[in-house]
């Protein structure tokens, strides 16, 4: 049908674009952060969540437990392993305990305790503060506390210090023995290990795990006695390493596995070397095709994109097994296209405009989706088109396709019978499904997990004996600029601090704590007298009191250097305080955020009407448990919007295709029959339904729709009918094991969808071959036995 | 668990003994005697006067209240004049009500071992914990059972850092006395006067 010259170029054009795709693949930026599944107009709270899930200080630590030994030998190793990792660069902080883990933040607040500590006002500086002060600590110094505050006493007489670390003291922290943390009962020694990279960086998270159990082996060595000693850790970058590895081994086993499967039954079906490479070509173009789409469109693909997207385009296999299926003895691929090409395009044409309702989406991952699917079907239904008729062998005939076909010939050979058994089927799925009792949706997030119930508890036990506060409630808000940002932080600070007072909540931490306002700086400086009038002050305030005369001096010699020191920046914080102070102020679009983690919550609608009644701008109250079961609903609205309105777009396109609504109603039945009686199946005995599986409704309507066009469509020869039901019959054996295989993984995403898709298509195969067929049964049959229509005439 | 394997125990403390103080072991009334009968105590209580002379002040500070010990682990002061505190001892856990707001704190032993090893020592001799005192200290007793005196000596460099010396006064397994030089300089001299006595 083309003169050879169009031909040539067709193939020049495929082998053009080819290569352009896999230059442009070769300069795309492949992103994991999870941000691109969060809405585009995502709300400050919904900032939040994804901060604190990303970059969040929370999600760069690792928490590890050493056991198995006495507790000096977990001691020795907690010491050893600590300082290997110290001196690694992937590790921003290190604590276990030891006095180099603490030392850097205590030597923080006592040099700079007159600029940070909120007891430096005015009043505390004047002869009778000062007399207070000093009659305090002769109280203190009397008392069991006297051995701690007697060495700072000389330095400190108005408690400063003792006042910061007694904010510093209300988180809770593990209990010390021989030097380093421990469990109770001295079990498991515990380490903190904060990475550098952010918590979404899964392959720098997976190589500092490497380094970390790399520096265990090397101080298991080491230490003697320490033979037996096991590592336990957890945390999100553990999850998220763990959860990539399954992810790949699982999608690694179950592709390999499918692959095995349907290139058996292509060998089977083709018995040509030649063909059975073929048949890939389309969505091997394809997913080269989308990937570059992808990548031009949005400057980067998505790795969810890329993993989900190639199951999208799955159906495109099919349309080489619809060309090379149907074509017959004596015919050419290229006749043979001619005539299924109207089909053929429709059906891939449903699907483009059932996937092209996610271009639309809030979310950029769906919106990627979406551009995926399309153009890779656009580029596989070209190649099918204009490439693969060209490469095909000119005799070629599917020679063991026949075979395939016969169960699903008698089934159409007693259609008539089975069309009330189909209507009572959906009948019982109905009822099943309106029957079904406490909501379709699964909204337990943990059932969505791919972390084993027995990781997730260690987790639990580590975060709760390293006293890990779980970071639920935040109080959050945003400025215009770092110091406005401080200055409000101080404002919360002091509402906060009377909710502690109330018992409304345990604790809480703010920026400001660790680094005050420039102003606030600068008033405290300016608060301490000068050194001349600071002694005379004092000599006064020490009338009546036992206090040797000249013990002092070191005090004079202190505020006098915080006089004369420049404020305080973000670049004197030692590591642990840079770390936390980072996830709790930080710049994004212009604008400050400030996310301040609130502890031991009593009673959070009290929190949110003081915060409320208050008269400070903007501050929120976000629960992240709260935020994260909203953006799962939004995801479940998305989903099923998106799916409903590809629905609707794909009857639209059939009207407009098949021109009779009679001719869509034969067509859309059997698909809308699959997907309640798929539903029903998955919601039986109270089962419930999960995003992904809405995920594999689309793509039964898109798969199946293939197969309904094509029972539907009028042929000229019952052979050419019988080739075209063996062509999706064997399109569907394709489609149901390679999903079949999926549903066998213990992941929800790939479990769900495959065991969705498997069920779904199959049945659409079942109901389409009983209703869809329009032409009467003599004229299939052909005047032959069913049994012998496989063959060749 | 100790006393549930009495032989082991007494090998155990008899071999501390000879390593401790050779030359006291052939006496009558040794540490090993000594802890026998403080172990034989379960509940002790009594009245306090701390008199401290500490480097910072040109007079001494006396305070006074009632201290208390129940086998085996829990030691509570309470001081009621100058400034009301509570100080209780539980397992390793201090926790401190003290200064002019009551404020609590609560801590471990080995996280401030300036405190740690003091209290660990007064402890362990109240408990009849050889054991536990022999890893802190070089014990010395001298005087007789009617009137005897234990002179604990801390053994490592960083309980050295801060006490110089524990010494306890008793009569049979009665305490009168508790007086600590601190390594500054900085004693306390602490008599009690035994009100319940409980050696059930």
């Amino acid at each position: 049908m083309f003169t050879m010259q169009a031909r040539r170029v067709a193939l020049g054009v495929w082998l053009l674009a080819v290569i352009v795709c896999i230059v442009i693949i070769a300069r795309t930026r492949l992103e994991t952060d999870m941000t691109a599944f969060l809405p585009r107009s995502a709300s400050l709270a919904e900032q939040v969540l994804t901060e604190q899930v990303t970059r969040g200080v929370a999600a760069r630590l690792i928490l590890l437990g050493i056991e198995g030994a006495p507790p000096a030998t977990l001691a020795a190793l907690s010491k050893s392993l600590a300082a290997r990792l110290r001196r690694q660069i992937a590790f921003a902080y290190v604590a276990n305990g030891d006095d180099a883990s603490l030392t850097g933040t205590r030597d923080y607040f006592w040099r700079n305790r007159y600029l940070l500590s909120p007891g430096v006002v005015a009043d505390r500086f004047t002869i009778p503060g000062l007399h207070a002060a000093l009659q305090e600590d002769l109280g203190l110094l009397g008392s069991d506390l006297g051995a701690l505050i007697k060495g700072s006493l000389p330095n400190d007489p108005t408690g400063e210090m003792l006042s910061l670390s007694q904010r510093l003291a209300r988180s809770p922290r593990p209990r010390s023995q021989d030097g380093v943390w421990f469990s109770a009962g001295g079990r498991r020694a515990l380490l903190l290990v904060y990475t550098r990279a952010a918590g979404f960086d899964i392959d720098a998270q997976q190589a500092a795990l490497a380094q970390i159990h790399a520096a265990f082996q090397d101080s298991r060595r080491t230490v003697s006695g320490a033979a037996a000693v096991r590592l336990v850790e957890s945390g999100p970058a553990v999850f998220a390493v763990q959860t990539r590895a399954t992810m790949k081994r699982d999608a690694t086993r179950f592709s390999l596995l499918a692959t095995a499967v349907v290139t058996a039954l292509l060998v089977y079906a083709y018995r040509s070397a030649r063909v059975l490479v073929l048949s890939l070509l389309p969505v091997a173009s394809g997913a080269l095709a989308a990937v570059a789409a992808v990548s031009l469109g949005f400057g980067f693909v998505h790795g969810i994109t890329l993993g989900f997207g190639v199951t999208l385009i799955g159906e495109s296999v099919d349309y080489a097994i619809y060309l090379f299926t149907q074509t017959m003895h004596g015919d050419s691929a290229a006749a043979t296209l001619a005539r299924i090409w109207p089909t053929l395009r429709l059906g891939a044409l449903t699907s483009i405009v059932g996937f092209s309702a996610m271009l639309f989406s809030d979310f950029v991952g769906f919106a990627q989706l979406g551009l995926f699917s399309i153009t890779g079907l656009v580029a596989a239904a070209g190649v099918t088109r204009f490439v693969l008729p060209d490469l095909t062998p000119p005799d070629f005939f599917a020679t063991g396709a026949g075979v395939l076909a016969r169960p699903l010939l008698v089934v159409m050979s007693r259609r008539q019978w089975l069309r009330p058994a189909v209507a009572l089927l959906v009948l019982a799925a109905s009822v099943v499904l309106l029957a079904h009792r406490g909501g379709f949706w699964d909204e337990d997030l943990t059932k969505m997990s791919p972390i084993p119930a027995a990781e997730q508890r260690l987790d639990q036990a580590l975060r709760h004996e390293a006293g890990v506060p779980d970071l639920r409630y935040f109080v959050v808000f945003r400025r215009s600029g770092e110091q406005v940002a401080l200055a409000e932080s101080e404002a919360a600070a002091a509402l906060l601090e009377r909710l502690v007072a109330t018992h409304t909540l345990g604790g809480f931490d703010v920026p400001s704590e660790i680094l005050p306002s420039d102003r606030t700086q600068r008033k405290r400086r300016a608060t301490l007298p000068d050194a001349g009038e600071l002694r005379a002050r004092f000599a006064l305030a020490l009338a009546g009191l036992p206090f040797r005369p000249g013990i002092f001096a070191p005090f004079f010699r202190d505020t006098a250097a915080t006089k004369r020191a420049r404020l305080l920046t973000r670049a004197d914080l030692p590591a642990p305080l840079r770390l936390q102070f980072d996830s709790m102020l930080f710049e994004r679009d212009d604008g400050w955020n400030v996310v301040a983690p609130l502890t031991d919550v009593a009673d959070p609608k009290r929190i949110v009407a003081s915060l409320a009644a208050s008269g400070q701008q903007g501050l929120t109250f976000v629960d992240i448990h709260q935020e994260s079961d909203r953006l799962l609903h939004t995801y479940q609205r998305e989903a099923t919007l998106l799916a409903s309105i590809g629905s609707l777009a794909i009857v639209i396109l059939l009207f407009i295709g098949l021109r009779a609504p009679a001719r869509v109603a034969f067509v859309v039945a059997p698909l809308a029959a699959s997907v309640i009686v798929t539903a029903a199946l998955l919601t039986l005995n109270g089962g419930r339904l999960s995003i992904f599986m809405v995920v594999g409704f689309l793509l039964i309507v898109a798969v199946g729709s293939n197969y309904c066009l094509f029972f539907e469509r009028l042929y000229h020869t019952p052979e050419s009918q019988r080739r075209s039901v063996a062509s999706i019959v064997l399109a569907n054996l394709c489609t149901v094991s390679a999903y079949g295989l999926m549903s066998l993984s213990g992941i929800p995403v790939l479990h769900d969808i495959g065991v969705t898709v498997a069920a779904g298509t199959f049945l659409s195969l079942i109901f389409a071959a009983i209703v869809s067929v329009r032409v009467p049964l003599e004229r299939l049959v052909g005047g032959e036995a069913p049994h012998s229509l496989a063959g060749p005439p | 668990m100790r006393l549930s394997r009495p032989a082991a125990w007494l090998a155990a403390a008899f071999c501390a003994v000879l390593r401790v103080m050779p030359a006291l072991a052939a006496t009558p009334w040794t540490v090993t005697r000594l802890m026998q009968a403080l172990a034989q105590v379960k509940s002790v209580s009594g009245r306090f006067e701390e008199r401290q002379t500490l480097h910072m002040l040109n007079a001494p500070l006396v305070s006074t209240g009632t201290l208390s010990y129940r086998a085996p682990d829990q030691l509570q002061k309470i001081t009621f004049s100058p400034f009301p505190e509570r100080f209780v001892l539980e397992g390793d856990r201090v926790t401190m009500v003290s200064g002019p707001d009551q404020q609590i704190h609560s801590f471990t032993l080995a996280e401030y071992p300036e405190i740690g090893g003091l209290v660990e020592g007064i402890r362990a001799t109240l408990a009849g914990d050889l054991l536990t005192l022999d890893r802190y200290y070089a014990l010395l007793l001298t005087g007789d059972a009617a009137n005897w005196q234990l002179l604990l000596r801390p053994k490592s460099a960083g309980l050295t850092r801060f006490v110089k010396w524990i010494r306890i006064v008793g009569s049979e397994n009665r305490i009168s006395a508790i007086d600590t030089e601190e390594s500054d300089g900085d004693r306390s001299e602490m008599s009690i006067v035994e009100d319940v006595h409980n050696a059930g």
